[in-house]
């Protein structure tokens, strides 16, 4: 991987939590180059920190040390205005959780980040109509929380990361509240995504789902490391 | 579309998904404004009151009157007090500088005044001719009292429009002559038309005649029942009534630490007599208005306290879209400001209502104006700002990712 043109660059990051007197290192050094129109997925068991990687290549969450560069921005240098900017703009977060807002329609939900886009684009509203018909929930725009199933949630939750067209999605358990035929659907989504050329990083503990990525890191100890295809774990683990 | 304008609108939305707790806040912030719209009310009807007294009475006037009680003049109901004489107002007129003009006055209620076949009982006025001056109170027709009228006892009156409708109907009553106690006075002149007193009294129900007449012929006493003063420059009012003060204290023998036996009035007491009655209601609705705005803000903090966490994930997710901690902040800040005016016009509504209700059951003056509708703006901004600064922070500075856990 050439460290040039990389989309994502995480050098070096580290993250400590101080409880008391107890200081957990949950990353401790993570070097990490994702390029652009990658699909990456990482696995790891509980508690490895992987949404703590995501949530700090998502400018969510500061590392303790380390450098994160976002196409060419060093990430971590910009004020918090600017973070949410970039977050708004280059960035479309999916999660396992789906934070649909309540009372709320779907579409309302899909317009959420052009509220906070600089401009105001005049055909917002057409915009969001067409990326839910991409997610296959055109007739679904005036739904609300309650009305829609957890799978259907989650496509609109994934049209919402798409409305601004960010530079990289990134998914943190997507599936994981999902039966296997949504969990299908929401493939099928991330596999077209791929094809149109975005950058995807996915967290899972499915290798189905990981499957589908071109490249699997697993997260252990801390410490990153590339999974390689041929060597294929035995066993699904903890879903 | 501006982003200020979206967020707010936004804010709007939200609000509109939980009408429950929006209106249990505005309704905190409605008894809290709406005392406040009613003491605003009351006090602006008394203000208006008392400016029409003062008006009526001149801010120049200062009166004098026996015994020692402030407003009336009159310590226990002893009417009888000989303690100013006319003597008194020369004193006045030649040892006190900041004086235009000084009457003394003499009067009798209820005295039996007779036209013809007519009868009536009206107040009698001796006095000199400055009163009308000193008064504000002249003749609408006719000639008032004339320095010869009083040199010479004349019997000459002029009489208010009551005594005139009473005795006289349409007819013209100058050049007739009327009996006052049964001595004939000529009529020179009507009284111009006053109306009602504040106190309540028949102000135009009154006969005036020159104070000599008044004791040589009807009342043989030497005891004034008032002395009316126009002071010069009301700039220095204060120093002029204890210039009367002195003057009178030591034409009547006072020892020092001896109390006056006389009262003084300034039109500050006019203003204080009026304002007495209202005050206390004033007062209290003043004290209701700021404990119910208080326990209004409080409710407002510990609900929005209390909303800003249960919507944590909506805070995260917000900021995970790419909300600023600004955009969090205006949000919130709005949520309570919408329901702080929310209740300011509810508060509004309730108060203007409840100043027509007082007015119109004589319980006090009380006046809808607009300045009560100025105050619930101005007092429901600051409480949304002050109250509402807190919750709002709060949610604006929660790290995104704690919000986004659990
Ligand atoms: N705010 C915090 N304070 C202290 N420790 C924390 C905090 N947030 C996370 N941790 C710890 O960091 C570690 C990594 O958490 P993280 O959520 O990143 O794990 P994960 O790999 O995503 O797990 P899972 O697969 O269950 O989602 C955990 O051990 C967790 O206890
Ligand atoms: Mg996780």
């Amino acid at each position: 991987m050439s460290e040039i043109d990389s989309m994502i660059k995480v050098k070096n990051i580290t993250k400590s939590y101080i409880k008391g007197s107890m200081i957990t290192h949950v990353l401790c050094g993570i070097t990490l180059f994702i390029e652009k129109g990658e699909y990456v997925a990482i696995m790891g068991t509980s508690g490895t920190g992987k949404s703590t990687l995501m949530n700090i290549i998502g400018c969510l969450d500061k590392p303790t040390s380390g450098q994160l560069e976002l196409g060419g921005v060093d990430a971590y240098q910009l004020d918090d205005d600017a973070i949410s900017a970039l977050r708004n703009k280059s960035i479309g977060f999916v999660f396992q959780q789906f934070f649909f807002l309540e009372r709320t329609t779907a579409l309302d939900n899909v317009l959420l980040p052009l509220l906070y886009a600089d401009t105001y684009p005049a055909d917002a509203i057409p915009r969001a109509k067409q990326v839910l018909v991409n997610v296959g929930l055109e007739d679904r725009t005036k739904y609300l929380a309650n009305e829609l199933s957890g799978g259907q949630q989650q496509r609109v939750a994934i049209a919402r990361a798409l409305i601004n067209d960010p530079d990289v999605i990134l998914a943190d358990e997507p599936t994981g509240n999902l039966d296997s035929e949504s969990t299908a659907e929401v493939l099928k989504i991330f596999h077209r995504l791929h094809k149109e050329g975005r950058t995807i990083v996915v967290v899972t503990h499915d290798r189905e789902v990981a499957g589908h990525a071109q490249r699997i890191l697993e997260l252990k100890d801390g410490q990153i490391k590339e999974l390689d295809f041929s060597s294929k774990p035995k066993d699904s683990s903890d879903h | 579309m501006n982003r200020m304008v979206r967020v707010a609108k936004e804010s709007i939305r939200m609000m509109k998904g939980n009408r429950l707790r929006v209106l249990i806040m505005a309704l905190g912030v409605a008894v809290g404004v709406a005392s406040l719209t009613m003491m605003i009310c009351v006090s602006k009807g008394a203000y208006l009151e008392v400016m029409d007294i003062v008006n009526r009475q001149g801010q120049d006037l200062l009166q004098v009157r026996p015994g020692t009680d402030k407003h009336t003049g009159l310590p226990s109901g002893s009417r009888e007090v000989v303690s100013l004489v006319e003597e008194d107002v020369e004193a006045i007129l030649l040892h006190v500088g900041n004086i235009r003009a000084a009457s003394p006055v003499k009067d009798r209620k209820e005295v039996e005044v007779k036209y013809g076949d007519k009868f009536t009982l009206s107040r009698i006025f001796g006095i000199t001719p400055v009163w009308a001056e000193i008064r504000d109170f002249g003749p609408s027709k006719g000639e008032f009292i004339s320095s010869e009228d009083l040199n010479f006892a004349a019997r000459v009156c002029l009489i208010g429009q009551t005594v005139k409708k009473n005795l006289f109907g349409d007819t013209d009553p100058i050049g007739q002559t009327i009996r006052i106690k049964d001595v004939p006075f000529n009529v020179k002149g009507e009284l111009e038309w006053k109306g009602i007193s504040s106190a309540g009294r028949d102000r135009d129900d009154r006969i005036v005649i020159p104070i000599s007449t008044y004791s040589k012929r009807l009342f043989r006493e030497i005891k004034l029942n008032q002395i009316v003063i126009t002071i010069g420059d009301t700039s220095h009012l204060d120093k002029t009534v204890e210039d009367v003060r002195a003057v009178l204290r030591k034409r009547h023998k006072l020892a020092e630490g001896e109390p006056d036996d006389f009262a003084m009035r300034t039109p500050q007491d006019l203003i204080d007599l009026a304002y007495g009655t209202t005050r206390s209601l004033i007062n209290l609705l003043t004290g209701i208005a700021a404990v119910s705005l208080l326990v209004a803000g409080v409710v407002i903090v510990n609900i929005m306290l209390a909303s800003v966490s249960a919507r944590r994930a909506e805070i995260g997710i917000r900021r995970a879209l790419g909300a600023r901690k600004s955009d969090i902040l205006r949000q919130f800040l709005m949520e309570s400001l919408v329901i702080s005016m929310l209740g300011g016009v509810l508060g509004t509504i309730l108060g203007y209502g409840g100043s027509i209700l007082l007015s119109s059951l004589q319980v006090t003056a009380s006046v809808v104006t607009p300045l009560a509708l100025v105050a619930a703006i101005i007092t429901c901004s600051l409480i949304a700002l002050v109250f509402g600064i807190f919750p709002a922070r709060k949610a604006a500075n929660q790290n995104p990712v704690d919000a986004l856990r659990a």
